[in-house]
């Protein structure tokens, strides 16, 4: 901001040729783009999760169930004393009042066994195991590692956000498009029934759906897929009205006009003049829901609903569901009379899921108001 | 146009709505297995509701082999009247949504055994939960306006300073956090804060049980039951509304007490839609304030106080009135999570309980019903509104 830079595409360059000018158009996006700091904030954070998605396939792990660990440590919660028997990956872990049996071992709450915290002691890493810490679902020697499904759950998340956004908002660009170009009946019948998907509570049409036809998908992509389509039914009625409505304030434009009267078809009319120019509300929509759809995830699994083809899916929602489902169980038994140690919370499967999750959707915000800033001429100044 | 030929337009839009919501409520949930369908309407049954089984089951004779037909199927759809045409069950059930007839609750859902009860109208059963949900949405709605307005208009006013840039991260923050782990921190928060200077009801209890529930524990309670016109299912006579009935009988305690267990619920809920509503103040803020009547006001000389209250406040109003109307289907859909956190008796959480198997159907039409109901009542509330601050929406 300190020294003035020339916008780029705003003058003719030095041939004396103006560049092409949707380039131009993409520069000088960019060009205002960049002077936004929580925009740029964004972006990097965003990119840095697409770095996790790309490392997950890397990582060596089951992409479609967490794997169970346990401790070695047996306490007072333990069911068993052999837990390698067990089918889970066994780690090292004593009571945090009792010395340690021996290096490489993790300090647990005497009370429960399954609350492995993070550590920041590198030489554990080379065991493979917890970085994150343990993901602890019930009071018991089983546990899941947060760091595999947060890295596990990058591609999962971003595939099925991206995926369920970008066809509901082809949908809804279609049929807003339809609708508010030809107006009368068309526009009436598909309207209403826009308004009849809007009414509906989302979270009944989409368990009630997949409830219904859920069970005749039986391969696991499929049963993902189904799941997508659920939520693009209850997706689109809301593109579709804030499509209709650009489409009906950019067909009355002079542009629009002008190609009509010089012979332009209705198919030239929507692709080249009416639906580029009523883009981009629907682009801020449509970031801003992709942060949102992990959340929404998350809070169906929260109650109780398997959505996902197997319990215990790496998926940023449901890990974050997940980890959560032992709070109310530790609160209500955490009576104060008790003394010290009676109320041990593990904050770390509080702090890592909901991070994710929350850095993902903050990063999409800035990111979508910094584009709607840099796309609309009125807001930049 | 005249207000009230606006009004009842608006209505009468309205009811192709409702019979569209009913009609997609009753294909989706006639396409889920009969057996759910059975056992909730009628219970378990000794040889199960499949249509076909094996003759040696049914008629406990070893020898036979063979499949037969199920007797218990039979009868189960032919008392449901599932045998019958599908447009006919369709215009049953149009008629018996339409004449508040929506059946009875199932005998063994988890819907039931949280009511504690079952088979009783689903309509009463709405009637007891519905106003636990309305205090609720008005205690929350009351925070999301009080807070976004004014902090959307100065954040206009003072647009990209730290007092904007603040509001904004906040308001945002709120919204990137998932419902439910806001919830709980907040839970976590206020349990831990309470401390030993919690409500011991018993001696035993956590602080948690002052933060969630409907209503206290009874041994919170003088005497340690819950007063007399507090009934068996937790609906308090005689307006239904927990505060206003607790008043009314001059429990004032009591009346505190659950607008406290009301407030931390609604807080969470203003938390986490405030960022959308935010949104739109401020930027309908800025439109109005580089409009030509504010320029005006200001070279008349009047106050910068003045025109950002007056000229500019009130202006800005209609943006905010339409948003409220179109983020209202989005903030009531919250519920069902946020009363389940706070163990809140509302209908939220008869909804989420209603599409657990074995479902419980009667409470699946009516509770859809209803939240239609409440969505499509509150657009209408904003454009009848929104008609009174701008004339310009129904002359036109």
């Amino acid at each position: 901001m300190a020294t003035p830079v020339p916008i780029p595409g705003a003058s003719p360059s030095e041939k004396g040729r103006r560049p092409n000018p949707r380039v131009a158009q993409f520069q000088r996006t960019w060009y205002f783009l960049s002077r936004n700091t929580l925009a740029m904030i964004g972006l990097v954070i965003l990119v840095c999760f697409i770095f996790i998605a790309v490392y997950s396939f890397f990582y060596h792990a089951s992409s479609t169930q967490l794997e169970y660990y346990c401790g070695s440590y047996t306490g007072p919660f333990s069911g068993g004393t052999s837990n390698a028997t067990q089918g889970c990956n066994n780690i090292c872990t004593y009571p945090s009042n009792q010395a340690p049996p021996g290096p490489n071992c993790y300090a647990v709450d005497p009370n429960y066994e399954g609350f492995v915290p993070p550590t920041w002691d590198l030489t554990h890493l080379s065991l493979g195991p917890l970085p994150l810490g343990s993901l602890a679902t019930t009071n018991s020697p089983y546990f899941f590692s947060i760091y595999q499904g947060e890295v596990k759950g990058a591609p999962w998340s971003l595939g099925i956000s991206a995926g369920i956004v970008l066809s509901g908002a082809g949908l809804g660009l279609l049929l807003g498009s339809i609708a508010g170009y030809s107006g009368g009946y068309v526009d009436e019948g598909i309207m209403r029934v826009t308004d009849v998907f809007l009414s509906i509570p989302g979270l009944l049409l989409i368990l009630v759906l997949l409830a219904a036809v859920g069970s005749s998908f039986k391969t696991f992509n499929g049963r993902i897929g189904i799941l997508m389509l659920a939520f693009i039914i209850t997706w689109w009625p809301i593109y579709t009205r804030i499509v209709r409505g650009q489409v009906l304030v950019t067909r009355e434009q002079k542009y629009v006009e002008a190609s009509k009267a010089s012979g332009a078809g209705w198919p030239r009319l929507l692709g080249r003049h009416i639906i580029p120019n009523s883009l981009f509300p629907i682009f801020v929509q449509i970031s801003l829901d992709v942060g949102v759809i992990p959340l929404l995830l998350g809070a169906i699994v929260f109650l109780g609903f398997q959505i996902f083809p197997s319990p215990y899916f790496p998926e940023w929602g449901s890990v974050s569901a997940l980890a959560i489902r032992l709070i109310p169980q530790l609160l209500s038994t955490c009576t104060l009379n008790l003394g010290a140690g009676s109320c041990v919370v593990p904050w770390w499967q509080l702090l890592f899921p909901g991070l994710t999750i929350f850095l993902f959707a903050i990063a999409v915000n800035f990111l979508s108001d910094g584009l709607r800033d840099a796309l609309d001429p009125r807001l930049r100044r | 146009m005249k207000m009230w030929v606006y009004i009842v337009r608006r209505i009468l839009l309205l009811i192709p709505v409702i019979i569209g919501v009913m009609t997609i409520t009753f294909a989706i949930t006639s396409a889920l297995p009969i057996q759910d369908r059975l056992i909730s309407a009628i219970g378990f049954s000794k040889n199960g509701y499949s249509q076909y089984i094996s003759c040696a089951v049914l008629h406990n004779n070893a020898s036979e082999t063979g499949q037969c037909q199920n007797p218990a199927y039979y009868q189960g759809v032919h008392m449901l009247g599932l045998d019958q045409p599908i447009e006919v069950q369709y215009l049953k059930y149009l008629y018996n949504a339409l004449t508040l007839q929506w059946g009875f609750t199932a005998t063994h859902s988890p819907a039931s055994s949280v009511i504690g009860t079952n088979q009783i109208p689903v309509a009463q059963v709405l009637s007891w939960y519905l106003p636990f949900t309305l205090e609720l949405a008005a205690i929350s709605l009351a925070i999301i306006l009080l807070l976004a307005i004014p902090i959307g208009n100065y954040s206009a006013v003072y647009r990209n300073r730290p007092l904007d840039q603040g509001a904004r991260i906040l308001s945002f923050s709120g919204f990137a956090l998932p419902g439910f782990i806001l919830a709980y921190l907040v839970l976590l928060g206020a349990t831990f804060a309470a401390g030993s200077g919690h409500l011991e009801c018993g001696g035993t209890s956590s602080p948690y049980f002052d933060f969630t529930g409907s209503w206290p524990q009874p041994g919170c309670f003088a005497g340690g039951v819950f007063p007399s016109w507090i009934g068996a299912h937790q609906q308090s006579t005689p307006t239904g509304f927990p505060t206003i009935d607790a008043a009314l009988h001059g429990n004032w305690w009591l009346a505190g007490d659950t607008v406290f267990r009301l407030l931390l619920p609604a807080f969470v809920i203003a938390y986490g839609s405030i960022a959308a509503i935010l949104r739109f103040v401020r930027n309908s803020m800025l439109e109005v304030l580089n409009m030509d009547f504010v320029r005006t006001a200001r070279a008349k000389g009047v106050s910068e106080a003045g025109v950002v209250r007056k000229h500019a406040g009130r202006n800005s109003l209609n943006v905010t009135v339409t948003v409220l109307g179109l983020t209202f289907a989005g903030f009531i859909s919250g519920f069902p999570i946020i009363e389940e956190v706070f163990n809140l008796r509302g209908i939220g959480l008869i909804l989420a309980l209603s599409i657990q198997p074995p479902y419980d159907f009667g409470l699946i039409f009516g509770s859809t019903l209803l939240f239609t109901i409440i969505v499509v009542t509150a657009n209408i509330l904003v454009d009848i509104v929104y008609g009174f601050l701008d004339p310009r929406v129904r002359l036109g």
